[in-house]
């Protein structure tokens, strides 16, 4: 076989590649040739007819986009506050941890072990209406005697900021990590105070780490709908619970798919916006 | 009066406020860590509690009392065992084929330069940027339509997780791969090896860690997958799954004590590769010292 | 052999029991399956895979609180016949079931379960029979068939019972945790307090909502009309745009209720009784109720014989009596009251299972039509978000 590999070198990459790319090309871009097809069909369940019926795209952007414009904030706060919440933390655990620091990433990491429904459900626990929590909140006076924390876009908008945090810590911890000291250190020597070594070095040197953070944590953000489910009222729905009930309890297909791909395309969108601000090479590195 | 601080000259005023403030600033970010740190485990230690607990009806939100029977009867739930074995033995058959596929597709694309190079990369980078809800129900068009009927079950649900795990694989392995040193294999190749010896004695044992990682980070996924595989799952239930259909009734303790062995094997492992890493670097370091 | 013994005695009672049955029935008897695809097993099981919804069955503690000191019903089959019930509590609404098994049912596969219960006042349960994926009884063996009240024997969606039996009525109500709130008695007080905002839940089932709303309205719910439709659904849309609403919740809103988040919720009658919460409670609202009927159908792929044995045994009036008063939910054998009364005094008076007359007559039932109208459901999926 090394002989039939050495003769025909240009062969190799197409062999490694070929069983890997064949299992995505039949489950995940074939699929997505289906989602178009039925995306342009009409009619109800189960009787679905293709008629190339594009207006299943403008119907549904025309219906639902209070959902998309809803989920694109959300995503959008909740990937903010993970970046202001992570990035001191994993600044600690990257300059200040010392020895402990992969103890502490272990501890970042942690939560993402226990099942995701059942981190979502223990938060339904901690923030219940008539649990601690909430009584404590509100003897101080910062919720109003009757608030809640359940039910509400703040508990949504946590919810995606707890499950996603990992996401965005991570890649930033892989490039605040790889900053060199040294840098600092001639930072310092230079008359720099701590604020302005932060602000000229540590930051811009753990740009790729922001970008991979917000990129890795925005994308599915806007596409989730198990918090809205769970932590709030029909007035928080996403336009992921939007295609899920379209789906799976309207069996409303075309529009289920047709919102799909504008999901899929409103995201691209926002990714080639995000690259031409941050500059391409950031995202491919 | 004047403070001691206003006594001194300008200059040392400046030292000493600026002193002050960095060891605030010092001390702030620590306890701002500590403070982030119990937010992110709080959800986790209630789980674990609650685990412990004998409720009083159907719901398990209110303490009651201390107890080991949840643990001990931890499968006495209708479909639990089923749902944990059928999560188990996916993660560990998908992860095994995803990192296969992966690697290979990596070492592809960081070693070779080909026609497709790009479009390969677009298509690997895909399936990370859709949304969870959208691969679910485009595979289960796949599945499910005029001209074919495939039985959805524990195949399909192997199926997706592979497909949604090859991406993550790829892009852990490749990371691995850029910085890899090609001198040694040269090396081997010079001392005689063939691609095919070169390949197993050097390169796979160097960039094994990384396809652990990778391997780890699959399994991970795909025993906490939810949105794909509830849509693809049919009559077969994952752990997920169990706990999305139990918790529209009531959450048993069992669910908590699944949820929180599962954590605390994964901590134990990680604890060990810790423990590892510090006990071989401090073995480096005191070979270094002698 | 005991159970063995039984088995053959059961077989060769209903042997009997097909000269009383008309000749549909005797073809039916002798057919087995129902023309399906996949044609269950025609032999009885070891075991029953029995999908229902929550708080729908009789339990050691509910039998225990009425005082009866027997096993529950699915252990006294078990003694019985030796077939074991695997019950999966797992319906949790009309439409997400049926969306959960339409796939597999539209190809004629089977959804590993014998029994699945679905409720008259949705469109589900008529499209389940009109689609062919419910598979028709062994009436041979369910002689007890003939213990059905007459009310319940040419329902619209089935004639003839040949595919169906009721498992169990119940009622509309409001129900409300008394930690959170005063009573809450009327859907005018749900929609409209102002400190029940954010904490009051409704269903995602259309009939049941608009069913309690129209009521509310003054509009008779068994006869729908446009407007009548309209007005209940703009009441809704109200109630939803200012935040009254908390969730369309299909049966998961009792654990939600018991647990405080909601403080009154629409809620079914037998559920609070389930619950055996001291706090939580329900009632008849002021403008009246809706009654409705879950039944029993065998979908494709279940075993008819077994499904069949379990429906005959349900039915057999102590048997049925004893259900009730643990499930508190109201059977549709004959005489039950009476039986019940023999189990436990208390049932005498408990009107929420043996209903009087005049509770009765505050109940209504909905317009099937309202139901199948394809306009009335995508108004009503467009209210919750959808």
């Amino acid at each position: 076989m090394g002989e039939f590999l050495h003769r025909h070198k240009g062969l190799t990459p197409y062999l490694l590649l070929a069983p890997g790319m064949l299992w995505l090309t039949i489950f995940f871009l074939v699929p997505m040739g289906f989602l178009g097809y039925q995306s342009l069909e009409s009619g109800l369940f189960p009787h679905f007819h293709f008629s190339w019926e594009f207006s299943n795209f403008s119907s549904a952007l025309s219906g639902y986009h209070t959902q998309l414009i809803r989920s694109f904030v959300y995503a959008g706060i909740a990937t903010v506050a993970c970046l202001v919440l992570a990035y001191p933390l994993v600044y600690w655990i990257a300059f200040r941890a010392g020895p402990w620091r992969n103890l502490f990433l272990l501890i970042i990491v942690a939560p993402f072990f226990v099942t995701y429904l059942v981190r979502t459900l223990a938060w339904l626990n901690i923030l219940a209406d008539e649990g601690p929590v909430v009584r404590i909140l509100r003897d101080i006076h910062v919720l109003a005697p009757d608030g809640r924390l359940l039910a509400t876009t703040f508990a949504v908008i946590a919810g995606i900021t707890y499950n996603f945090f990992p996401f965005m810590a991570l890649p930033l911890y892989v490039s605040l990590e790889q900053i060199d000291a040294r840098l600092l250190e001639a930072a310092k020597d230079l008359y720099s105070s701590p604020t302005q070594a932060f602000l000229r070095v540590t930051l811009p040197l753990s740009a790729p780490g922001i970008v991979a953070g917000t990129l890795l944590t925005f994308i599915p953000a806007a596409g989730d709908f198990i918090n809205a489910a769970l932590l709030g009222t029909p007035n928080q729905a996403m336009i992921g619970n939007v295609i899920q009930a379209k789906f799976l309890e309207s069996l409303d297909y075309p529009t289920a798919a047709s919102l799909s791909f504008i999901l899929m395309g409103t995201i691209l969108i926002a990714l080639l916006v995000y690259a031409r601000v941050v500059g391409p090479e950031k995202l491919t590195g | 009066m004047t403070t001691a601080a206003e006594a001194l000259p300008t200059r040392a005023r400046v030292g000493v406020m600026s002193r002050a403030w960095r060891f605030v600033a010092r001390h702030a970010l620590t306890v701002y860590a500590l403070l982030a740190v119990a937010y992110l485990l709080l959800p986790i230690v209630i789980v674990i509690l609650f685990s412990f607990n004998h409720p009083t009806g159907r719901f398990n939100y209110v303490w009651n009392r201390f107890t080991f029977d949840n643990w001990l009867n931890w499968n006495s739930v209708l479909g639990i065992q089923g749902a944990v074995q059928t999560s188990l033995e996916i993660a560990a058959l998908a992860t095994l084929v995803a990192t296969a596929l992966g690697t290979l597709i990596a070492l592809a694309l960081v070693r070779h330069r080909f026609f497709g190079w790009g479009l390969t990369s677009l298509i690997i980078f895909l399936p990370m940027a859709t949304p969870e809800i959208v691969m679910g129900s485009s595979l289960l068009t796949l599945f499910l339509n005029d001209q074919n009927t495939i039985q959805l079950g524990f195949w399909t649900i192997f199926i997706a997780h592979v497909m949604f795990t090859i991406s993550f694989v790829v892009v852990t392995v490749k990371a691995r791969l850029i910085g890899f040193d090609r001198h040694l294999e040269e090396a081997a190749m010079d001392l005689g090896a063939n691609e095919w010896k070169t390949f197993q004695k050097v390169t796979l044992p160097l960039i094994a860690p990384a396809m652990l990682a990778a391997g780890l980070l699959g399994f991970a996924l795909s025993i906490d997958d939810f949105v794909i595989t509830y849509l693809n799952a049919g009559p077969v239930q994952t752990f997920p799954i169990f706990v999305w259909g139990i918790a529209r009734v009531a959450v048993p303790p069992q669910v908590n004590v699944v949820a929180s062995a599962i954590f605390l094997v994964a901590i134990a492992l990680g604890l060990g590769n810790v423990i590892w890493q510090y006990r071989s670097a401090r073995r480096t370091r005191n070979q270094a010292v002698e | 052999m005991n159970e063995r013994m039984t088995r053959d005695q059961l077989l060769r009672r209903g042997a009997v029991g097909v000269t009383f049955l008309s000749v549909p029935g005797l073809l039916a008897a002798c057919g087995g399956g129902g023309g399906s695809k996949s044609a269950g097993s025609s032999k009885v099981n070891k075991v029953l895979e029995f999908a229902n919804w929550p708080y729908y069955m009789d339990t050691p503690a509910t039998l225990k609180a009425a005082g009866i000191h027997k096993p529950t019903t699915p252990k006294e089959f078990e003694k019985q016949t030796g077939i074991k019930v695997n019950y999966y509590e797992e319906v949790n609404s009309n439409p997400e079931y049926f969306a959960k098994v339409q796939g597999r049912l539209s190809k004629g596969e089977g959804i590993g379960r014998d029994i699945i219960v679905s409720t008259d006042n949705d469109r589900f349960l008529g499209d389940y029979i009109s689609n062919k994926w419910a598979q028709k009884l062994d009436k041979s063996l369910i002689p007890n068939i003939k213990n059905l009240i007459p009310a319940q024997q040419h329902p619209p969606f089935d004639p003839h019972r040949d595919y169906s039996l009721p498992w169990a009525s119940g009622m509309d109500g409001i129900g409300w945790n008394d930690k959170v709130t005063d009573p809450v008695t009327s859907v005018k007080q749900l929609f409209e307090d102002p400190k029940l905002k954010g904490r009051v839940g409704v269903w995602n089932s259309m009939g049941d909502t608009l069913g309690l709303v129209m009521l509310e309205n003054g509009d008779d719910p068994a006869k729908v009309t446009n407007a009548s439709f309209n007005r209940a659904i703009a009441r809704v849309q109200k109630a939803v745009n200012s935040g009254q609403i908390r969730k369309f919740y299909g049966n998961d809103y009792a654990a939600v209720l018991a647990k405080g988040d909601l403080a009154a919720t629409m809620a079914w009658s037998g559920d609070i009784a389930n619950l055996a919460d001291p706090h939580v409670h329900w009632l008849v609202p002021t403008q009246g109720g809706i009654i409705w009927t879950d039944n029993m159908i065998i979908p494709l792929g279940g075993s008819v014989p077994t499904a069949s044995t379990y429906m005959n045994f349900m039915y057999e009036p102590m048997i049925s009596a004893q259900w009730a008063v643990g499930a508190n939910y109201i059977s549709s054998v004959k005489n039950v009251k009476q039986d019940a009364v023999k189990l436990d005094p208390k049932a005498a008076s408990n009107n929420l299972t043996f209903p009087t007359d005049k509770t009765l007559s505050q109940m209504h039932q909905n317009d099937p039509a309202m139901l199948r109208n394809p306009d009335y459901n995508k108004k009503w999926l467009a209210v919750q978000g959808q």
